[in-house]
Parts: structure tokens; sequence; C-alpha cells
């Protein structure tokens, strides 16, 4: 089963790059995209193909991630396209609509940001293992430890029900045969009847996974976990090619303030 | 050693005591296996070892270090490991590699420390080429072995196994029980629950638990030639043992203080020779 945006292995310059440098660069960048105007659309654009062409990412797992997306992009596109106000470049009166030159530009400009946010996030998640994208946010949010947040244990727990998430699916997979032979139907009857189906499987894995959690918090106790300070096996160091990747986002800001300045 | 003396606990403190009275010394490196019905309390007894439970009287030590007193928690947690039984529900790491380095991790040991002890754990359970593989791609004995990597990262003195073959196919069995053998050559101290009579045939030492006490101790012949205490508490002697038993039983003089299939054919096959020549064999 593929997930949208998971981690694709490989060792290309933005698959060896520092986590946190990535997680940061992607806010600037999103950050970049909303405040976009168009001169910074191609720019923006252009900088993102550099970026694909540095991660060796395949075209098709990059499809796969947009690919859901695409509804809602045309809805966004559409709806702009039709409900903006301005100079009409086509009358549809029976349908009491219009479409006008700025909602076709409004349209395609933040259709344009949906896709370019959700690109960014995804060479993020394609090209870092949850474990490192884990480490990094833990330590992007250690400030807060010191505001009584507990930071490290936050990130152990979500790598846990990482973990755990296809060990779950497994064992709904498991409830869900075994409910069928005995007889429970979702796919047809009374939504009454399909809603009480569902239940005879949802209940049984939220049992299960009580019980579960149950004998993992013996697991990790016994393992040693508890509150006080712990150290980790990854560790995460900035290097040359952090510097180098945060120079060159750094340089295209820069470059793109002083051209828009002189072009607007 | 691990010593316990007149450890009671009930669960929550109220009702029906689940351990009486026990009295038990275990020593460093030695192989002890543990059977008795269900519901005699082995797994309360094997978590008293790392102090996951503590006695509500009585006491449980672990090399002069008692498990009530809260300062000695880390300590007695790395001495004694446990490998519990669903080993889907011990594995805490997205890889098997930071599985493994869970416990160093909690020790606070630094980084190059961890990684030398991921690395010879994995080496020692013979799943080094495995490392970045995520726990839900291994089989039921490879997931198994990983839950002892995890455990032997530690450096544990004592590894408590709850019955480390249940739900394994006889190859996943072979290597989880000969790995438990080995851990034992390098000295660690093992404690095995288990029901399969033909899992403990290496014990140096059986304890056979009955509602709440240790029944008997002693070593695996001793214990299995007690049959009419061991059929009483309704559990089963190896196979070969009770075929000699019936054989003696029906009038063959033989040596039935056998626990081993390769034993048994000695027995059998020089009680035949020595039957040779005589006329009446039937």
């Amino acid at each position: 089963m593929i997930h949208i945006g998971q981690y694709i292995t490989g060792n290309s310059f933005t698959h060896r790059l520092d986590p946190r440098v990535k997680t940061v660069s992607t806010i600037i960048l999103s950050i970049m995209i909303f405040r976009a105007t168009w001169f910074d659309v191609y720019f923006i654009s252009l900088f993102f193909l550099m970026v694909l062409g540095l991660s060796r990412l395949k075209a098709a797992p990059i499809l796969d991630a947009i690919k859901p997306l695409i509804f809602f992009a045309g809805l966004l596109f559409l709806l702009h396209l039709f409900f903006t106000d301005g100079t009409a470049l086509l009358e549809l009166p029976w349908l009491h609509l219009k479409i006008t030159h700025e909602g076709l530009l409004k349209g395609a400009f933040v259709t344009w940001q949906f896709v370019a946010l959700v690109l960014s996030g995804a060479i993020l998640t394609m090209t870092t293992p949850p474990s490192e994208m884990i480490s990094g946010l833990e330590k992007l949010l250690r400030p807060f430890k010191y505001i009584g947040i507990p930071t490290q244990d936050i990130a152990v727990m979500v790598s846990m029900a990482l973990r755990f998430v296809p060990t779950l699916l497994e064992e709904f997979d498991r409830i869900r045969l075994a409910q069928t032979a005995r007889g429970a139907d979702v796919k047809t009857g009374t939504p009454a009847q399909r809603v009480k189906a569902a239940a005879s499987m949802t209940l049984p894995l939220m049992m299960s996974a009580m019980r579960r959690a149950d004998e993992l918090a013996d697991a990790m106790e016994a393992r040693g976990y508890h509150s006080g300070p712990r150290t980790t096996l990854r560790v995460l160091r900035v290097s040359g090619l952090d510097y180098a990747a945060l120079s060159g986002l750094a340089l295209f800001i820069a470059l793109l303030a002083i051209a828009g300045v002189y072009v607007g | 050693m691990i010593t316990i003396k007149d450890l009671l606990y009930s669960y929550n403190g109220q009702g029906e005591p689940v351990l009486k009275n026990l009295h038990l010394e275990i020593r460093e490196g030695e192989h002890v296996a543990l059977i008795g019905p269900n519901g005699c309390g082995k797994t309360t007894l094997l978590r008293h070892l790392n102090a996951l439970f503590t006695p509500d009287e009585g006491s449980v030590v672990v090399d002069g270090m008692d498990t009530s007193s809260q300062e000695n928690l880390k300590e007695i947690r790395s001495r004694v490991g446990v490998v519990f039984q669903n080993p889907d529900n011990q594995i805490v790491g997205m890889t098997v590699e930071e599985d493994v380095a869970f416990g160093p991790e909690n020790l606070a040991l630094p980084p190059p420390d961890i990684r030398r002890r991921v690395d010879e754990a994995l080496v020692a359970v013979g799943m080094e080429t495995f490392a970045q593989r995520a726990p839900h791609t291994l089989s039921g004995g490879e997931k198994r072995l990983v839950s002892i990597a995890g455990v032997l990262a530690m450096n544990p003195r004592y590894i408590a196994f709850d019955e480390p073959t249940a739900y394994l196919d006889p190859v996943g069995r072979k290597r989880v029980l000969e790995m438990i053998q080995n851990l034992h050559h390098r000295g660690i101290a093992i404690i095995h629950i288990t029901h399969d009579m033909n899992d403990l045939l290496d014990a140096d030492r059986l304890l056979v638990m009955d509602r709440g006490v240790i029944a008997i101790d002693g070593t695996p012949r001793d214990v299995f030639s007690r049959l009419e205490a061991m059929r009483s508490l309704g559990l089963q002697l190896p196979q070969v043992t009770l075929l000699l038993h019936r054989l003696q039983e029906s009038g063959c003089a033989l040596n039935t203080n056998i626990l081993t299939i390769e034993d048994a054919c000695t027995e059998l096959l020089s009680r035949m020779n020595s039957l040779k020549g005589e006329p009446d064999v039937s």
C-alpha cells in the first residue's frame, strides 16, 4: 500500500539534508507561496523544479501525491472562475454565470498555490524518513520544553502511533474477515443495519488496541522508559550540505525581493 | 542473585492473593524453566523480577537491590530484562534498529554507545541485515528475535521469557530456543516460562508452580520422575518420558528417567540388545 507522500528511499541531495533544515525551508517556502504575487509565481515554480531535480524523485510518486487533489484543485479553480467580479470574457446567461478575466487569473493563481503547497509538503515527507522527521521536529520544538511541554514524550508517542498504523490495519483486516465470516455485512442493508455492522468491526478493534496499549506500557516500562532524560541513537548534525541549502534558499529570497522592487 | 522472600501479592492489593508466601532464589547464570497450569501466577511472578509489580508483603531483591525502592528502578530494569509473550506489543520503534535502541536511549547513554550496543545486539540475534526494516514486515520468529535484541541491548544479567515460543512455526521456535541457549552460554541467567515440555529440556532447573507457590523445584529429570505429582497438577510429561513410563507399566524393565528422543533411543536399543538371544522375546 502506497500512502500519499510516503518516504521513498534515496540518497539525493535533498535526502541527505538535516530534517530540521528541510522542515524550516518547507515552512519558509509555504509562507512565500501564500504571499506570492503573480511575478513570484514563475520564480517559485522554477525553484520548485530545481528542488525536485535535486531530490531525484521519479514522476510517478509525485503524480500519485497530486492525483487525489485534482478534484479539489479543479473545484477551487471553477469557483474562482465563475464567482469573481470583473470584466466578462464569456457570459453564460442561461446559467446566470459569467467568466471574467479576473476570475481566470485568480483561479489559476489559487490553484497554483494549492498544488505548490501540497507539493512542498510531499517533497519533504518523500525525502525524509518518518523517524528522522520526528527527531527533527522534537529538536525544533525543544524550546517549548522550558514552558513544561514534554517534547520528548510527544516525539516518542508520535513515532509509536506511526509504528502501530500497519499493525492496527492488519488487525482490522483480520477482524473484518472474522466478522464477515460470521455474517456481518456493511455493504448491504438499511443505513441503520450498516452502522450496526460497522460497529461490530470497530469495537473489537478498539478493545484490542486498548489491550495492546496496556501491554505496550508494561514493555516500555520494563525497558526502562521513565520521565527522566533520555538520549537518542540518531544524532542530527548540520553539515556543509545544509549550509549550502540554506544559503541557496536565502539567496533565492533576496533575489526575488530585489527583482520585485525593480519590476514593481 | 535474585532472592524472593515471603512474596505475597494480589491484584489491586485485595482479594485472593495470586502469589502466596513464595520463596525462590535464582542464581547468576542459571537456566530456570517455570511451568504450571494457567492462572497459577507464573506471569505475575515474572513481573516481580524487574519491579513491574512490587510485593504486597515480603521482598524481591535483585543483586542486593530491593525492587520496592524507587531509586533502584533504573538499575534493576537494566539488569533484569523481560521478553513478553506478544512481540507485536513490545516493539516500539519504527525500524528494527530504532526499537533495539529504545532501552539504551532510556538509560540516557551517549549516542556512540547506543550505536555499539544496537549493533552488537542485532549481531547476537543474527538480525543485523534487518536493521532498517519496519517491524510489521517481519515474521513472527523474526519479531521475537528483535524483541530479544531489544532486551539484550540493555546488557542484562537476567532475562525472563514469557512463553517465547508461543504462536511460532517450528523453524521460528527452533531459532528462538537456540538463541535462549546461546544467551545462557554467555553467562546470562534465563528464566523461561513455557507450556511446552519439550522447550525446557535445556534447563538446569525446573520449577513447577501451583496456585501461587513453587510446588516442585529440582532438575528436569528429578521433576519428571515424580509422575504422580505432575499428573495431579494436570501437567504433561515430555512424550518420550511418557512412552517409557507406559512401557515400564506394561512390564518392561526400563530406565524412565529420560527426557530426550536420543536418550530414549539409546535406552530402548540397549534394552533390545540385552534381550537378543533369549528365546522368549515377546
